[in-house]
């Protein structure tokens, strides 16, 4: 049996080989699709008649406090939030059902990844795992913000998060959510976004280059609910 | 011997083939190397890449590590004059032709799209099969020990 183990060596030695040249070559090839031709400039005087800019909202419609952020996923400051503070707001804030919350696409020009992630992270909405999508993204940031194509990284959160890839690659291919996208930056370039992240607050724009904290928020939101509370005609005015 | 050898390089080249087929079902890949029609994509799409609610690639991953294990455990000295392994890989494969016929006739007919790579697949179980049943002719013709 010895003898028979050793003549096998060089069969298993090339046995070895294959296996590995293989799984280099899947490595290789096993790539992300290209990524697609989007840019985040746009001309909004041109968009699609009728595309809403709907954004992606948790909490009631009923809420009496709006808060919208316009914000870019390659942002550093958009990610620092979307880690830092925003967990903070959907576990504690919108659960009171006092706030509702609304993300709107901002990609800002000159961030050559983003206008993709976006649309990732419109397709994963179409999934019902735009949140999911939305914490990846930021998350891995700093991983995919410098990669010459970073669809390949796209689809190992979209696999992480459970979502369909034949889904996501048939989205992406047709770009199905990209007017939407545009729309919620036109709206936002209509509302004075200079930068992101950007927060309307009921209508009210926010400071620039101001980054509130959870507990600045939940001020917010309670001296609102306090005043529409004690003022209930000017509530219905808003 | 030999054929065992054979059908284990084939196996795992088939292994790998399914891998890939695989992790690409899955998303861990986000798109195949499948020339400019992409017609791997349109047959991976499709509902009949699937089968019993698993991918049919995963089916192929299973079969060929089976396939792997039998040719390898058949190379084992105290396998080697035995012919069971043999006829093992010989039944076994025949079933995965069958089932890469059955895959064939739906690209052809039914998607209407060859998806290259289960081609390949088809070849190198169609290869197995044959190189099982030589091995099993050999066996018959040598003389008794």
């Amino acid at each position: 049996m010895a003898e028979a183990g050793r003549s096998l060596k060089p069969f298993y030695l090339l046995l070895g080989a294959i296996a590995v040249v293989g799984a280099v070559l899947i490595a290789v090839f096993g790539g992300g699709p290209a990524a697609p031709e989007l840019s985040a400039s746009v001309d909004c005087r041109n968009l699609p008649a009728g595309t809403p800019a709907k954004g992606v909202a948790l909490g009631p419609d009923s809420a009496k406090v709006q808060i919208d952020e316009y914000s870019d996923f390659e942002c550093p400051w958009c990610a620092r939030f979307a880690i830092l503070t925003e967990p903070d707001i959907r576990q504690r804030l919108i659960p009171t059902g006092r706030v509702r919350w609304r993300y709107m696409n901002f990609p800002l020009d000159g961030h050559l990844n983003s206008p993709a992630a976006h649309l990732v992270a419109a397709c994963a909405l179409e999934q019902g795992k735009f949140w999911q999508m939305h914490d990846a993204l930021y998350m891995g940031q700093s991983d995919w913000a410098t990669e010459k194509n970073p669809m390949r990284l796209f689809f190992q959160y979209a696999n992480r998060i459970g979502l369909n890839a034949d889904s996501l690659r048939e989205c992406v291919k047709t770009k199905r959510p990209w007017a939407g996208i545009q729309a919620e930056k036109c709206e936002g370039l209509r509302l004075g976004v200079g930068g992101t992240p950007t927060f309307f607050v009921n209508g009210r724009k926010l400071p620039d280059n101001e980054m509130p904290a959870f507990d600045d928020f939940t001020h917010m939101v309670d001296s609102i609910t306090a005043a529409m509370s004690a003022h209930p005609a000017a509530a219905k005015k808003r | 011997m030999r054929h065992r050898m054979a059908v284990a390089v084939l196996a795992l080249c088939g292994l790998l083939v399914s891998t890939y087929l695989l992790l690409y079902k899955l998303g861990v890949i986000g798109s195949m190397v499948c020339g400019a029609a992409n017609e791997c994509e349109r047959v991976q799409a499709s509902r009949y890449s699937e089968f019993l609610g698993l991918p049919v690639a995963a089916y192929g991953v299973g079969g060929y590590v089976v396939l792997l294990a039998l040719a390898l455990y058949g190379l084992r000295a105290s396998q080697i004059s035995r012919p069971a392994a043999t006829r093992w890989l010989a039944g076994l494969s025949a079933l995965g032709v069958a089932f890469s016929l059955y895959l064939l006739s739906l690209e052809l007919f039914v998607i209407h799209a060859i998806c290259r790579w289960c081609s390949v697949s088809g070849v190198l179980i169609l290869a197995i099969c044959a190189v099982s049943i030589g091995g099993l002719v050999a066996a018959s013709r040598a003389p008794a020990p």
